[in-house]
């Protein structure tokens, strides 16, 4: 796989409380690609921020539908990855890529 | 904070301030306290935002208000070391974008430098010291029933008579002017009343006037002045066909209850006393005018002091700007008044020092003598101020006026010299001296030359706020 699809596997971290509680276990939570495998969100964040995963997590959020002056449309799904580094790993989000 | 003064000479001061960045970092993490259970970010609820992040989205500018804080709050710097700025202080930071960025992340002390000038402490002297002789004139009767007469001659009526016009008759004409045999426009006018020897006219014309008779005609020669209002006609020679058609003779003037009826007013005495009151005024002035002067000229003496420059800087720009503007608008150049730009520079330099020097000592003796100007007072000199425009404006330069602090000053600050003056002229020893209407106006005249200040003060000041406005609205009308 090349490096350039490791950039389009990962779209964002997410940062919400939830992520934040998660940390603290350790874990990242990043927004990705809808059709990524667990397997390739596991490469692209080991090769990306060099850190080694020990997990993968994945759930697609589905988009909810939404009635904008009477025609109905669609929000997009969402698929999250919740990853799990090795004890000594960590991400920081903030610096970004 | 830590001041360090870098620069003392004479009236200048330049301090650098260092804050440590752990200050300025205390000062932030308080701010984000505070904004914690207030902002209102994606993904978290209200107040459930770790600190972290929420440095992280608000640190800079938050750590910019701080530094701006700071700056605000370099008054105090100043009145901890016991100085008065005479200005706003000047102050310069790091111009590098990198230390800035550095500054407002918290990894580096916040320094800054501020230059100003202070106010030199003013000692004030005893003003009994201070001896100034006022002139007063009492207004004789005579005086009075000359102006009463000049007053009433616009009741005057007139009575037709047969026979020559004679000087102070009042002639009606038809005329006609011509230049070198041509009409010229605004030289021709039917039943045109003249009182001959008002000169109201050119020169020589009503003059002329005098031995016609109703209906004669008759031809006028006159030269139009070299300084004539109207540039086509300055200088030439002209003529004038008349035609008289009536001539009446002044009715008997005399000051009576009845006259002073046709005036508004109820009685020949109320009409000297309103006379005499307005002379007395006119007098009074001049009389102030000149006791003031004089302890100004006292109080220059008395304080010899240097002034911030900055200050003198701005007044001298302010006179220069209107001197020029002036001599511009009457098309001269410096040269056609006997002096040179550079003698001109010096002169107004020299001015706008003493002017400066001046206006802190009697701001100082003002302030120690606790002389305050009242809104009610504020209130007349705006309304008077304003009524000097035409009415429609007026409403749209109050409001200007009441928006507008600096301009409020502008007003407030004649009031308050005067007020001043007035406390002076109470401390100070004052011999009054009576002297003839003529030594007090001749006077006058010779120092107004010699020094235009203080005439000037007071009017460049007060012209330049309106103009502010009048440009203003202009903006706003586009």
């Amino acid at each position: 796989m090349t490096e350039l699809r490791h950039y389009d596997v990962i779209v964002s971290p997410a940062i919400t409380e939830k992520s934040t509680m998660a940390s603290e276990n350790n874990q990242v939570v990043f927004n990705v690609d809808r059709y990524a495998t667990k397997p390739e969100i596991k490469a692209a964040v080991e090769a990306l921020f060099g850190v080694k995963v020990t997990g993968v997590n994945t759930l697609v959020r589905k988009g909810k539908v939404k009635r904008f002056r009477g025609t109905i449309g669609r929000q997009s799904d969402v698929k999250k990855a919740i990853v799990t580094l090795a004890e000594g790993h960590s991400i920081d989000i903030a610096t970004g890529l | 904070m830590q001041v360090t003064e870098t620069l003392n000479s004479g009236l200048k001061r330049e301090l650098k301030v260092v804050v440590p960045a752990k200050d300025m970092e205390a000062r932030l993490a308080e701010r984000l306290n505070d904004a914690k259970d207030k902002v209102n970010l994606k993904g978290f609820r209200p107040g459930k935002v770790p600190a972290q992040h929420l440095r992280r989205v608000y640190g800079k500018s938050f750590m910019a208000e701080v530094v701006n804080e700071i700056l605000a709050g370099t008054q105090s710097i100043l009145t901890e070391r016991g100085e008065k700025p005479a200005i706003q202080p000047e102050i310069s930071m790091t111009e590098d974008e990198k230390e800035a960025d550095k500054v407002l992340s918290g990894d580096a002390d916040f320094e800054f430098s501020m230059s100003y000038e202070v106010i030199p402490p003013i000692e004030l002297k005893d003003f009994s010291d201070i001896k100034i002789t006022r002139q007063v004139y009492d207004v004789t009767d005579e005086e009075v029933e000359e102006q009463v007469k000049r007053v009433a001659d616009s009741a005057r009526t007139y009575e037709v008579k047969k026979g020559k016009a004679a000087d102070g008759d009042k002639v009606k004409i038809d005329y006609l002017g011509k230049i070198d045999g041509e009409a010229f426009d605004g030289g021709a006018a039917e039943d045109s009343e003249v009182v001959i020897g008002m000169n109201q006219f050119i020169a020589g014309f009503e003059e002329q006037l005098v031995g016609l008779k109703a209906g004669d005609e008759s031809t006028i020669k006159v030269t139009f002045p070299e300084e004539y209002a109207a540039a086509h006609l300055a200088g030439k020679e002209a003529e004038f066909d008349i035609k008289v058609k009536e001539v009446s003779k002044p009715n008997e003037m005399e000051i009576n209850d009845e006259t002073a009826q046709q005036l508004g007013l109820e009685s020949a005495d109320k009409l000297r006393e309103i006379v005499r009151g307005q002379l007395e005024n006119q007098f009074g002035q001049v009389t102030r005018q000149k006791a003031k002067r004089q302890i100004l000229d006292a109080l220059d003496e008395a304080y010899k002091f240097e002034a911030p420059s900055k200050l003198v800087e701005a007044e001298f720009e302010n006179i220069w700007n209107q001197v020029t503007r002036d001599l511009e608008a009457a098309g001269r150049s410096f040269e056609d008044e006997e002096t040179t730009e550079e003698e001109a520079r010096e002169e107004y330099q020299r001015l706008a020092e003493r002017r400066v020097r001046l206006g802190l000592v009697l701001s100082e003796i003002g302030e120690k003598a606790e002389v305050k100007v009242g809104d009610e007072e504020m209130q007349r000199a705006l309304i008077e101020s304003i009524r000097r425009y035409p009415p429609h404006q007026q409403q749209e330069i109050y409001e200007f006026y009441r928006q507008n602090p600096q301009a409020m000053a502008n007003i407030r600050a004649p009031l308050f010299e005067e007020k001043v003056i007035d406390h002076l002229l109470a401390e100070i020893a004052v011999t009054d001296e009576k002297v003839s209407r003529d030594e007090l106006m001749a006077d006058d005249e010779d120092e107004t030359e010699a020094k235009p200040a203080k005439k000037e003060k007071a009017a460049p000041k007060k012209k330049a706020a309106p103009k502010k406005a009048a440009a203003k609205k202009k903006e706003e009308g586009e």
